[in-house]
C-alpha cells in the first residue's frame, strides 16, 4: 500500500525518507495524489519495451511449459512404460538445481565460447549465440517452472478414470478426440491452476532473465531493480511493480475461477 | 422342461463373412496370458442374433477380460472374434461394432446427460438436428427426457445407469456389452433396472452379453448362462437347464445352494463311497411321521430366511440343510428326512442324476 501509495505521489508519512533520498519524484498535486509517474513510464519507451518482453516471456513460457507438461503428463496416462515414467522423472530435476546455478548452466551452455557452439564449430557449424537474448530467458523459464507444471498437471491427468477414457474409445472417439473432448476438460482444473502458477511465476521473474537475459529491453523484473537501485527513481520502480501486480491479478482471477469452478463440481457430487 | 445342450457344440460359422451360425457372436479359441498367468484357456462362445447371454462366475474367473477383449480394450494372444460373421480381433475399440455399458457408468462429468449421449453421434458426424432427435428418442427409451440438460452428478445412481445404456443404445450397436451393471445399485433398485434392461433389450432384439457373479441376476435376465470357472467356461445352458442339471459340481455349488456329501446314495441312505453327492436343499423333504425312503433326522438350526426357512439336519449318515415351507420348526425336533433327488459326480463331472421314485 505504502508504495503504490508512493507511486501516485504520496510522498507523506512513512514515504518520507525514501522520497527524500529518490531521484525524479512526482509530488502529488491533488489530495488523492498524481498519475504523472504513470503517464512518465507509460510513455518511456524503456518501460514500454520491458512490458512488452515481459508479456511475450510470459506467454511463450507458459504456453511451452503447459504444451510439455501435458505432452509428458499424457504419454505417461496413455502409453507408460519405462520412458514415460523416465520422462517425468526428468522433468522434475530442475526442482533440485538452483536457479542461480541453473541459469549460469544455461548461460554458458548457449553462449558465444559454450558448449552448444563449441560443438557445432567441430563440424565447420555456426551455431546462433542465444546467450543475453530473450531465447535463453525463455529457455530458463521453462527450465524453472517445467517440474511444478509436470507434477501438478500428470497427477491430474492421471485421475481421470480408466473407464471414462475407454468409454470415449468405446464411443468410436480416436486418441487425439478423447484428449480433446474427455482427458483435458476432466483435468482442467489441475491444468489451469498449473498454467496460473507457472505464469505468475514467470511474469515476476528475476533471477533468470538477469543471468541470461540482455541489458534492455529485459524483463520488468530486472529492471524495476536498475530503476529502484542502480537509478535511484523508487517511485518509477513501484509503477512497474504495480503494473506486474496487476497483470499477475489477471492471471490469479483464472486460478480463483477454477478454484470455484472444482468446489461447485465437489459440491454437486 | 429341455435341456439345451451347449451350443459350442452346434455347427460353429468355420468361415468369414456370410457366415450364419453363431449370428450375434461368435468366438473360437480365445486365449489370454497376463502376469505369466492363464486368465482365459482356449475359450469359445456363440451367442445367437437377439440373444442375451450372461458370463457368470466367481471374481478372476477371467469373465470381465473376456468382455474387455470382446469389447476391444485387451488384445487376446491367440483366437477370434466375429460379430455378426465380421472378423473384429484386430479392430481397436473405437472401430469395433459394439457399445459398452461400464461397470461405475463412466459417464464424462463435464458433460450433460444428452451431451453424453450425443458424443458417439457426434463423432459418427452426424447432423445436429439428426442427434438431437436420436438422443431424444432413446432417452424417452429409457425414461429420462426431463434430465436431458442435467449433469450426471446430480442424477441418482439408477438414472446414470440408465443414462450409461442409453449412451450404448445409441449407437445401434450389434453387440451390447454389459460389465457388472447392477451392482452399485441397491437391491430393490437392482430388480427394476435388470427388468428394464431386459425389456428394452427384447425390445430391440440387441444380441447382449452381460457380466455378472450375481446368480440370481443372471438366472432372471439371460437366455443362457455361461458359467466361468478358471479361464474357461464350464456349461452353457439356459437357466432353467443349469439349475436342474449342472454338468459339474463348481457349477452346483456355484448356482443356487447344495448339500455337498461324499458317499454315494443307496435306497435312501447315503454310504460311504469316492463320489461327491450334491443334494438341493429343496430335494430334502421332511416328515412328521415315518415315510417310506425317509429317515430319522434331528433338527439342529433353522434360519429363517423369510418365504422359507433353512434347515440344518443331523441324520445319522450326514448332516443335510431342507428349505421348508409352511409351520416353524424348533431346534431338537426330531423329524424324517427323505432325499428325493442327488446328483453324483466323480472327478467334479456328473455322472449320474439318482431320483427317488417320484
Amino acid at each position: 500500500m505504502l508504495a503504490f501509495g508512493f507511486s501516485i505521489g504520496l510522498t507523506g508519512g512513512l514515504n518520507h525518507t525514501i522520497a527524500t533520498i529518490a531521484q525524479n519524484v512526482h509530488e502529488a498535486d491533488a489530495w488523492w495524489g498524481t498519475l504523472a509517474a504513470y503517464q512518465e513510464m507509460f510513455t518511456n519507451k524503456r518501460f514500454l519495451g520491458d512490458l512488452v518482453v515481459t508479456v511475450i516471456v510470459t506467454l511463450v513460457s507458459t504456453l511451452t511449459v503447459l504444451f510439455l507438461a501435458l505432452g509428458i503428463g499424457l504419454y505417461l496416462k496413455l502409453k507408460g512404460g519405462r520412458m514415460a515414467r523416465l520422462l517425468s522423472g526428468l522433468a522434475i530435476v530442475p526442482l533440485f538445481i538452483p536457479v542461480v546455478i541453473a541459469s549460469w548452466a544455461i548461460l554458458t551452455f548457449y553462449s558465444g565460447t559454450g558448449f552448444l557452439r563449441s560443438a557445432f564449430a567441430l563440424f565447420g557449424l555456426d551455431f546462433p549465440v542465444w546467450a543475453f537474448t530473450m531465447v535463453t530467458v525463455i529457455i530458463g523459464s521453462v527450465w524453472t517452472s517445467l517440474p511444478f507444471a509436470v507434477l501438478m498437471i500428470s497427477s491430474g491427468l492421471q485421475s481421470v478414470p480408466k473407464a471414462m477414457i475407454e468409454a470415449a474409445r468405446d464411443a468410436g472417439a480416436g486418441s487425439l478426440r478423447t484428449i480433446v473432448s474427455v482427458i483435458v476438460p476432466m483435468a482442467a482444473v489441475p491444468i489451469i491452476i498449473a498454467t496460473t502458477f507457472t505464469a505468475i511465476g514467470i511474469v515476476g521473474s528475476f533471477t533468470v532473465p538477469y543471468f541470461t537475459g540482455p541489458n534492455s529491453p529485459n524483463m520488468l523484473g530486472v529492471d524495476m531493480s536498475n530503476y529502484f537501485s542502480s537509478f535511484n527513481q523508487p517511485q518509477q520502480s513501484a509503477v512497474m511493480a504495480f503494473t506486474v501486480f496487476l497483470i499477475a491479478s489477471g492471471i490469479a482471477a483464472l486460478y480463483v475461477w477454477a478454484n470455484f469452478r472444482s468446489a461447485k463440481e465437489q459440491g454437486k457430487a | 422342461m429341455t435341456i439345451h445342450e451347449p451350443l459350442t457344440e452346434q455347427p460353429a460359422s468355420t468361415t468369414g463373412p456370410g457366415a450364419e451360425a453363431g449370428g450375434g457372436l461368435n468366438i473360437r479359441g480365445l486365449h489370454k496370458i497376463l502376469g505369466g498367468r492363464t486368465i482365459i484357456d482356449n475359450l469359445d462362445l456363440a451367442v445367437n442374433e437377439g440373444e442375451l447371454v450372461s458370463l457368470l462366475g466367481p471374481s478372476g474367473c477371467g469373465k470381465t477380460t473376456t468382455l474387455r477383449m470382446i469389447a476391444g480394450f485387451l488384445e487376446p494372444d491367440s483366437g477370434s472374434i466375429e460379430v455378426e460373421g465380421q472378423e473384429v480381433s484386430h479392430l481397436g475399440a473405437e472401430n469395433r461394432p459394439s457399445a459398452m455399458v461400464f461397470q461405475n457408468y463412466a459417464l464424462w462429468p463435464h458433460m450433460t446427460v444428452a451431451r453424453n449421449i450425443g458424443f458417439p453421434l457426434k463423432l459418427r458426424k452426424m447432423s445436429k438436428v439428426e442427434i438431437k432427435d436420436r438422443v431424444e428418442a432413446v432417452l424417452e427409451l429409457v425414461s429420462l427426457l426431463h434430465h436431458k440438460d442435467s449433469k450426471p452428478a446430480r442424477i441418482s445412481g439408477g438414472e446414470q445407469q440408465r443414462v450409461a445404456l442409453a449412451r450404448a443404445l445409441v449407437q445401434e450397436p450389434k453387440l451390447l456389452l454389459l460389465d457388472e451393471p447392477l451392482s452399485n445399485l441397491d437391491a430393490k433398485l437392482r430388480v427394476k433396472v435388470r427388468e428394464d434392461i431386459r425389456k428394452i433389450q427384447q425390445e430391440l432384439g440387441i444380441t447382449t452379453v452381460i457380466v455378472t457373479h450375481d446368480q440370481e441376476e443372471a438366472m432372471s435376465m439371460s437366455d443362457r448362462i455361461a458359467v466361468m470357472n478358471a479361464g474357461r467356461i464350464e456349461q452353457y445352458s439356459t437357466p432353467a437347464a443349469l439349475y436342474a442339471r449342472p454338468e459339474t459340481e463348481f457349477v452346483a455349488t456355484f448356482i443356487g445352494s447344495m448339500n455337498r456329501v461324499e458317499g454315494s446314495l443307496n435306497n435312501g441312505l447315503i454310504t460311504a463311497g469316492p463320489d461327491i453327492l450334491g443334494i438341493r436343499p429343496e430335494d430334502v423333504i421332511l416328515h412328521d411321521v415315518p415315510f417310506d425312503g425317509a429317515i430319522p433326522a434331528t433338527v439342529e438350526r433353522v434360519v429363517p430366511r423369510g418365504h422359507f426357512q433353512e434347515v440344518y439336519l443331523h441324520r445319522p449318515d450326514a448332516r443335510l440343510r431342507s428349505f421348508v415351507t409352511g409351520e416353524f420348526m424348533e431346534p431338537g425336533q426330531q423329524t424324517f428326512a427323505e432325499i428325493r433327488k442327488a446328483m453324483t459326480f466323480r472327478d467334479g463331472r456328473l455322472v449320474a442324476e439318482a431320483g427317488a421314485a417320484r
